[in-house]
């Protein structure tokens, strides 16, 4: 951790955070998920200006799902993991599209995946599947092998030994 | 199979000879093209060169990986080619689904859903399969017998049902094709 | 009766001669690029195999538009004299205005026709196809201009007579290589390929074109192309029998490909200043010395 990167850790000292140094330069913070709108705040106007990444994770032995929020400073570099969980069975959260207008792409993505509905943030058409009719596909309890055996046939193999043993001596030209 | 008259065998052999490719490139089949087309393996000494749109190709290629989405797309311009049209299907990926056979989105085998005329197999084909499958398409088209385009027109119930099947629909309604 | 057989032969020379030379180009090419190429009569094959096809069609502006552009090609093609006043179909009409007249039929019609197919690439390669035309025509017809006032005729036949002593490219050196670059201008030679710029738009104004549309635009291209070269040959490199003719347009045409086998393609704008710059300037600069006297 840079000491800038501590310094601002104990700024967000407030907001009772788990922190955790994941290398030199990038720090992760878990939060609960009502203060999370204030940590992107203070964070953004300390330099860390750059939503690069906003993804979630399905954590389903826990029934959570993690939203992670990754910000870069174009000052010195620095990486901060925002993360917080969120209920499973309800998945809702409040949008940060006022933050950053590239949110709501993040939100579409994540809404079409994972099923969490950003408040909010109303735009939500489908952006990467077209005309989905299954359950959010990157979830955990969805079954990709047998949406793909109903969806997507699979071309049928008949094993014929007495050919392949053929080919194998030579006697045919498979 | 039917006999074809003089002028058919003519313009077969014609066809044979000069195949104008589309190239659909999905995957890493694309990276095999370039050594296939410039000088180390120099395809257009068969009469084979790139096309840029569908109405003057001859031949389609789909190198690699199909989900639903591109699927829909291939489908488009397979059929905004002009007869006769051939397609070549490029490894395992459009054969039998290749390692994602179980993904939600990848669909598994391409014969399904528009006429094949030659699968290479591997993953990717080396450019040296790629041109041995060229000279058998040749051969193919020369005698007559790749007729992937007149099966397209006389299963085209079969076929659209296997592709509202998998694509749920095949055209488009989104904010980007309306 | 003898001018119609000339014209039909102007036709079937000019077929069988650029087709192969195409194809010859394409060879030259591919050596030049160290692979084996194509053989020389591939774009026979290509031709044959596109008429073979089963086309789309887009209307009938667009049928009308290919028929055209082919029967004005055609139409020039049968009365550019080749070389000589025997080998001329039609003596009393073979003026340079006529020809450039006609040519442009050919070139309105492939313009109407893929406009009428309705895809937005078609509309800019035809733009473009067009912006071009302005870029090669103005040094183009300044040299031969000047070459009509040096001569005081602008018929093919009487200028190549009118070489017999000395060709037209030593008389005016510089007026020959501005008239050369603009050839390859016309011919859609590689630096000057905007138009159909496979990797850009498509290839261009042919982007809807399938089967047998195709195969008309090409041959309609060939028998451009021969008019093109056949009208450089005629006015810069003299006269002398049709063995001749054919010798001096193989050594253009190899020049050519030459040329456009190691060089990029410009860009629309850069091809523009490109034409408006330099050569435009030497061609004026060649119009004030043939006015001036100073000719070789």
């Amino acid at each position: 951790m840079t000491s800038s990167m501590s310094n601002l850790v104990k700024i967000l000292e407030g907001f009772n955070p788990f922190v955790e140094e994941i290398d030199e330069k990038e720090v992760k913070i878990t939060i609960s998920s009502d203060k999370v709108v204030a940590v992107l705040e203070t964070l953004k106007s300390n330099g860390y200006s750059h939503l690069s990444l906003m993804t979630c994770i399905d954590w389903i032995d826990d029934n959570q799902l993690e939203l992670v929020y990754i910000l870069f400073s174009w000052k010195n570099g620095g990486k901060f993991l925002v993360s917080t969980r969120i209920d499973r069975n309800d998945p809702k959260f409040v949008t940060v599209k006022e933050l950053w207008p590239v949110a709501r792409f993040y939100e579409r993505e994540i809404h079409e995946f994972f099923g969490v509905e950003f408040e909010g943030n109303d735009d939500m058409k489908p952006l990467f599947l077209e005309l989905w009719d299954e359950k959010p596909p990157l979830r955990k309890d969805f079954d990709p092998r047998d949406y793909s055996r109903k969806k997507f046939p699979d071309r049928k193999y008949e094993k014929d030994v007495i050919k392949e043993a053929k080919i194998f001596r030579g006697e045919i030209n498979g | 199979m039917k006999e074809r008259t003089i002028w058919e065998q003519i313009a077969d052999s014609f066809r044979s000879r000069s195949i104008w490719m589309l190239h659909y490139c999905t995957g890493c089949g694309a990276m095999e093209l370039p050594p296939t087309m410039t000088a180390r393996f120099d395809m257009e000494r068969f009469g084979i060169t790139p096309m840029a749109t569908p109405r003057q190709a001859d031949i389609m290629l789909i190198t690699g990986y199909l989900n639903t989405k591109t699927l829909r797309r291939v489908i488009y311009t397979y059929e905004q080619m002009a007869d006769p049209k051939y397609v070549v299907g490029f490894g395992s990926c459009t054969i039998n689904g290749g390692i994602y056979f179980d993904s939600y989105s990848t669909i598994n085998r391409l014969d399904y859903y528009i006429p094949v005329d030659v699968y290479i197999a591997g993953c990717m084909p080396r450019p040296e399969a790629i041109l041995e499958a060229f000279n058998y398409l040749m051969e193919k088209i020369r005698k007559g017998e790749a007729d992937g385009w007149k099966r397209y027109k006389e299963n085209y119930d079969w076929y659209k049902q296997n592709q509202i099947r998998s694509l749920g629909e095949v055209y488009v309604h989104d904010e980007f094709h309306e | 009766m003898v001018a119609a057989y000339k014209a039909l032969f102007n036709l079937v020379l000019g077929f069988f001669l650029v087709l192969s030379l195409e194809g010859v180009g394409r060879k030259i090419t591919a050596r030049v690029q160290r692979r084996i190429g194509p053989p020389w009569y591939q774009n026979f094959i290509d031709v044959f195999k596109a008429l073979s096809k089963h086309p789309f069609s887009n209307g009938w502006v667009f049928d009308f538009g290919v028929l055209m552009a082919l029967g004005g090609a055609m139409a020039t093609a049968m009365i550019v004299p080749m070389g000589s006043t025997t080998w001329t179909p039609f003596p009393n009409s073979d003026n340079f205005f006529v020809i450039m007249y006609l040519f442009a039929v050919g070139a309105l019609g492939m313009a109407m026709g893929m406009v009428g197919s309705g895809n937005p690439w078609a509309s800019i390669g035809v733009s473009r196809a067009l912006t071009q035309m302005l870029g090669y025509e103005l040094p183009y017809l300044i040299v031969i201009s000047s070459t009509i006032f040096y001569y005081k005729t602008a018929s093919i036949h009487k200028l190549v007579e009118l070489q017999k002593n000395g060709w037209n490219l030593l008389v005016m050196p510089l007026g020959g290589i501005i008239a050369f670059i603009s050839l390859m201008g016309m011919l859609g030679k590689k630096p000057f390929d905007i138009s159909t710029a496979p990797a850009e738009i498509a290839s261009g104004p042919m982007t809807e074109l399938s089967g047998k549309y195709l195969g008309l635009l090409h041959i309609m291209h060939v028998f451009a192309m021969f008019v093109e070269v056949s009208l450089f040959v005629d006015v810069f490199l003299g006269g002398g029998n049709l063995g001749w003719y054919l010798v001096k347009f193989i050594v253009v045409w190899v020049l050519a490909v030459l040329i456009s086998s190691v060089l990029p393609r410009f860009r629309i704008e850069q091809m523009l200043k490109f034409y408006w710059g330099v050569p435009l300037g030497l061609a004026f600069l060649n119009a004030l010395f043939v006015l001036l006297g100073w000719t070789l």
